[in-house]
């Protein structure tokens, strides 16, 4: 370890000379602390996305006995032709759209609400309350979930039949199946974007406000000049969280529907694990999630940008 | 009044989130009949049976433990290599540090599915599939992301003239990372540990697809526990669930300041 | 065979006269009275000879996998400790036992993610009877041929021929053998007794659809699917609180299959042809486009939330009372017919279909699994798996295992005097065993099935409406399965590009 190393340590990075010499220099030091994530990264990450990426081009099928047959883009004009999984692709974007649409919509509302609740009694206990459905396993949440929701022993339809209604089978029918799993999503992330709403809200410098409030603004103006302005990049990024996290739902769809009735519920990590682990079909599946990898790709390009573009705005001012 | 009304509203929005999960709860003091009663059972002579049942259960007891090893050993070790790599990427810049702190989130951004297929069909390949060392150096994979960028976060915000004045000091740099550095952003440490830990403790698929009989965890056993003989085990989900839910309650109720660090990836910081 | 066949006969004719409201635990008490000598002291009392096994004095330990939550499959669980004894009187070794399960829908997955592994994480493993081209294969399980010759008291003796081309064999109409028995099944209606001959209800049935309401075992037998219905329709009663029946619908493994592809076939209609692979032109006929029509027909007769009905939420149903009859493999019997059901329950056979000639046909699906050995065993494990199964053939497991409530599939039991009334869905079970068989044990049988679950429950539940265009839908997924595998000799048609349900 160099102690003698030089005091500013934030020197740009330089062109490394021979292994000896290298060992011996300041710069051994940012690489032996990178060594053991790096390792992870190309053992974890590497080697198995380059596997991916080859056994794309492959026809592969786990049970069939045969080694892999090389099939070049066969895989990828099968998914392509495959109107199912671009049906299941597109309704998973539209359940991403309307969760994170109605998360965001129902969490500013309920952070607004929250806002000034600082002499709630027993504010601790409220709020763990209300941010206890994000942390619990959404496999025991989705089996409890199918309960709630039984149309025999269900206690949702015991209040529907109580109100004078024939009991629903939510989850059961094609009509109802997508909105009901919808309904449990947004029970779940509402709370994060209530959170971020708060976080949002706690960014607001309190002499605005307090000027606002001395010009007298009516209450949308004070929202959109002062709260929005100075919150929308927290709320930004959660609508780019929740965008991201809906888009991989799975253990719930896994538990509460499997998919079903039909392919009503059938999101796109669904599809992909019933190829790749009942069907076994791996030549295939690989294909699939290089595109999904793509695609998560994308999502996490926006997101970066959006982090940067506050970063460049802030080294602007 | 007003306020008292306020009040009210408020503790009412809390309650019908935790209603589900007060549901889990109370059934899981329930006799089977009483869980699937029409019209549902309110008030009832609670009973512990469920739980004797559980605990007398070989199978809850191992997989309660891999669940506690799996996700105490994974964030551990986790934490430790990314609190380094954080603070290379924070101090030296290396090339390529925006590069590879997007692909590690990129890698986070993935849906389950696709993320563990290749490891699977690499550890069929290598053999490591249900072991120990294959399942936690995974997860530790996996948290990994995520906390290089909380973590990044906050060694960013230490002021480089902590690093000078020690170095003048004549400190070596680890003397400086483990003295100065790592007191300063033990809150992000915390935040890290603590996500890490509520998301490999709630994991079921990559356990599902890679562990096996002796790495198992509690969300498999529930998975795999849905039915019993006679029927859908509503008394050992119940049971099961209740139980298994307090850790990740109790780190909201206890760490609630680092919620928000930790839900966005250390991007956001603040307290609600 | 045929000493301890009558041995077998002994308890179940003491056991006869009461048969009809023994439950499984009052029964397991009356005959460990009756057969003490078979419970209370060891039975396997061998020679000194008889111990030059090469795993003498060794500790062996076995791990099984099994369906979780299925009766059958725990009840192996539960006579474990007794093979563990037979090994040590007769082997002198060892033997301990670990279990794990899956459900039905996810047991294939858990079985060959391990398998592929080439890992002994399982040594033995109870699998779904479909599954044995898909475990066979990739030689992932042993083949048994020789094995079988070896030892040639594995070649049992089996009561129907379905048993040995649903559990053993693979690819169909060859001679290689996959799988041993483990447990026999098939569909029983289970028919609240109590309800049906409640007073009143004959004459009103009677006077409703100047028909007859099936009373004994024989009448139900004679039914068509017409006539059947009505007794279904007649006992829907959703203002009592309960309905006409629970059938499987589920979205789950292959809740919702079973039955319909036994409507197809019972009515004269193919799946597909195993010979050349050709699923278009077989599959999607109007015949079975009917079947299809027919079972959804049955829905307004189930509980609402049926649609989501695998086995045990039809067991939830008819144990807590909710429906007059249940469409229910005839293997969950014990638990079907708990203690306070017992005596109100008659198992029947399921509905037949009549053909131009008028002739009733019932040609369904077989449930059921086979024992299935890991390939992957070493040699000692590979020993023990053999011993295992040796002992479970043993006419005094068998015994024990019918007596708890399990159903074996070899001649000499179901043909003991006495079975048929042992247990109330014994006779159903035998009767069907005959009139029933097997689909797919195609490698690729979880696509072929998981296409058909998509589709048959999208139809089901409201999401398409055509029932052509549902099979049309299957045909085309499977034919291009099949085709992509190289087993059909035909592509897709053109009419399937594009294919959305």
């Amino acid at each position: 370890m160099p102690s003698d190393a030089p005091a500013i340590a934030a020197a740009p990075p330089r062109r490394l000379g021979g292994f000896a010499a290298f060992l011996g220099r300041r710069e051994t030091l940012p690489l032996l602390l990178l060594t053991p994530v790096l390792l992870f990264f190309i053992v974890w990450n590497v080697i198995p996305t380059l596997w991916l990426l080859g056994l794309g081009f492959y026809r592969f099928s786990l049970t069939s006995g045969r080694p892999p047959i090389f099939s070049g883009l066969y895989n990828y004009v099968s998914i392509l032709n495959d109107a199912g999984v671009w049906f299941d692709l597109s309704r998973t974007f539209v359940f991403v759209f309307l969760v994170v649409g109605i998360e965001t919509g129902l969490g500013l509302l309920l952070g607004l609400l929250f806002w000034n609740s600082y002499d709630l009694p027993g504010r601790r206990i409220a709020l763990t309350m209300l941010f206890s459905p994000m942390v619990v396993t959404p496999v025991a949440s989705g089996t409890f979930w199918r309960l709630i929701y039984d149309p025999t022993f269900g206690v949702l339809n015991s209040a529907i039949r109580a109100f004078g209604f024939q009991p629903v089978s939510f989850l059961q029918e094609a009509s109802t199946a997508f909105g009901a799993v919808l309904a449990v999503d947004v029970w779940m992330w509402t709370p994060f974007m209530v959170l971020m709403t708060l976080a949002a809200l706690g960014s607001v410098p309190k002499a605005e406000l307090e000027a606002a409030e001395v010009d007298r603004l009516p209450w949308h103006q004070r929202l959109r000049l002062v709260v929005l302005h100075h919150g929308k990049f927290i709320l930004m990024l959660g609508v780019l969280l929740r965008t991201i996290d809906a888009f991989k739902t799975m253990d719930l769809i896994y538990d509460m529907t499997y998919g079903g009735p039909g392919s009503a519920t059938e999101l796109v990590a669904m599809t992909l694990y019933r190829r790749a682990f009942e069907a076994f079909n791996m030549g295939w599946s690989s294909a699939l999630a290089v595109i999904l990898l793509l695609i998560s790709i994308a999502f996490t390009a926006t997101f970066i940008f959006v982090l940067h573009s506050r970063e460049r705005r802030e080294a602007a001012a | 009044m007003r306020r008292h009304l306020y009040h009210l509203v408020l503790w009412l929005v809390a309650l019908v989130f935790f209603a589900p999960i007060l549901w889990i709860v109370l059934s899981s003091f329930k006799t089977a009949d009483q869980i699937l009663a029409v019209p549902p059972i309110f008030f009832f002579r609670p009973t512990l049976a469920n739980y004797a049942n559980l605990f007398a259960r070989a199978d809850f007891l191992h997989a309660f433990l891999n669940s506690l090893i799996l996700s105490v050993a994974a964030v551990v070790i986790a934490v430790a290599v990314s609190f380094l790599a954080a603070f290379a990427f924070s101090r030296f810049r290396p090339a390529g540090t925006n590069f590879l702190m997007f692909l590690l989130l990129s890698i986070r951004m993935l849906p389950g599915s696709a993320a563990v297929l290749p490891v699977y069909l690499m550890y069929v390949a290598f053999g490591w599939k249900d072991a120990f060392g294959g399942m936690i150096l995974f997860y530790a994979m996996f948290s990994i992301p995520f906390s290089v960028w909380i973590l990044k976060g906050f060694i960013d915000g230490v002021s480089q003239r902590f690093d000078e004045t020690g170095l003048v000091n004549g400190a070596s740099w680890l003397g400086i990372i483990a003295r100065l550095i790592f007191p300063q952003v033990f809150p992000g440490v915390v935040a890290a540990l603590i996500f890490n830990f509520i998301f490999v403790w709630n994991e079921f698929l990559f356990d599902y697809i890679i562990g096996g009989i002796r790495t198992s965890n509690i969300p498999v056993l529930l998975a795999s526990g849905l039915y019993s003989n006679g029927g859908v085990d509503w008394t050992f989900i119940s049971a099961l669930t209740s139980i298994y839910i307090v850790p990740p309650i109790l780190v909201v109720y206890v760490f609630q300041r680092y919620l928000l660090v930790g839900m966005t990836f250390g991007t956001v910081r603040g307290e609600v | 065979m045929s000493e301890n066949g009558s041995d077998i006969g002994a308890a179940p004719e003491s056991a006869a006269p009461q048969a009809p409201r023994l439950t499984r635990r009052s029964l397991v008490r009356g005959t460990a009275a009756l057969g003490a000598a078979s419970l209370a002291c060891p039975r396997y009392v061998f020679s000194q000879a008889e111990r030059n096994h090469p795993l003498a004095g060794k500790s062996i330990h076995m791990s099984i996998l099994g369906v979780a939550g299925w009766l059958p499959s725990s009840l192996s669980v539960d006579m474990s400790p007794e093979f563990a004894r037979y090994a040590k009187d007769k082997h002198g070794y060892d033997v301990s036992f670990s279990f794990a399960g899956a459900p039905f829908g996810a047991l294939f997955q858990k079985g060959a993610t391990s398998f592929a592994t080439r890992s002994q994480e399982y040594n033995i493993m109870i699998s779904d009877s479909q599954w044995l081209g898909a475990l066979a294969t990739p030689h992932w399980i042993v083949k048994l041929n020789d094995i079988i010759a070896k030892n040639p008291e594995l070649n049992v003796q089996w009561f129907a021929p379905v048993t040995r081309a649903a559990y053993q064999v693979y690819p169909d109409g060859t001679d290689n053998l996959w799988g041993f028995p483990q447990v026999g099944d098939t569909i029983g209606i289970f028919v609240r007794k109590d309800m049906l001959e409640a007073p009143g209800e004959a004459e009103a049935f009677q006077k409703r659809y100047n028909q007859k309401l099936p009373m004994s075992w024989e009448d139900w037998e004679a039914l068509d699917f017409e006539h059947w219905r009505n007794v279904i329709e007649f006992f829907n009663r959703p203002d009592k609180g309960y309905h006409g029946i629970a059938m499987q619908y589920s979205r789950e493994y292959d809740a919702c299959s079973c039955p319909v592809m036994s409507f197809m076939r019972s009515k004269g209609g193919d799946i597909w042809n195993p010979k050349t692979g050709q699923v278009q032109g077989i599959y999607d006929t109007p015949v079975n486009a009917q079947a299809l029509e027919q079972y959804k027909s049955m829905l307004k007769y189930n509980p609402p939330g049926a649609l989501n009905y695998f086995i045990a939420e039809v067991v939830d149903a008819f144990t807590q009372g909710k429906v007059f009859a249940a469409w229910q493999w005839v293997a969950t019997g014990a638990t079907m017919i708990p203690k306070d059901l017992a005596g109100k329950v008659m198992v029947v056979p399921p509905p037949g279909f009549r053909d131009q000639s008028g002739k009733l046909n019932r040609n369904y699906i077989i449930g059921g699994q086979p024992w299935v050995i890991n390939a992957f065993n070493d040699r000692e494990h590979m020993q023990v798996a053999i011993d295992f199964m040796k002992w479970w053939y043993l006419p005094e497991t068998s015994h024990e295992y019918l007596k708890r409530g399990g159903m074996p599939c070899d001649k000499a039991t179901l043909t003991a005097a006495g079975f048929d009334d042992l247990y109330p869905w014994n006779r159903t079970y035998k009767y069907m065993l005959q009139r029933s068989s097997d689909f797919w044990h195609d490698p690729r049988y979880s696509e072929m099935l998981s296409v058909q679950q998509e589709a048959f429950t999208g139809y089901m539940s409201g999401q398409v409406k055509d029932p052509m265009h549902a099979l049309q839908y299957i045909a085309c997924k499977q034919q291009g399965i099949l085709y992509d595998e190289g087993v059909a000799e035909k592509a897709a048609s053109g009419s399937c590009a594009g294919i959305v349900l």
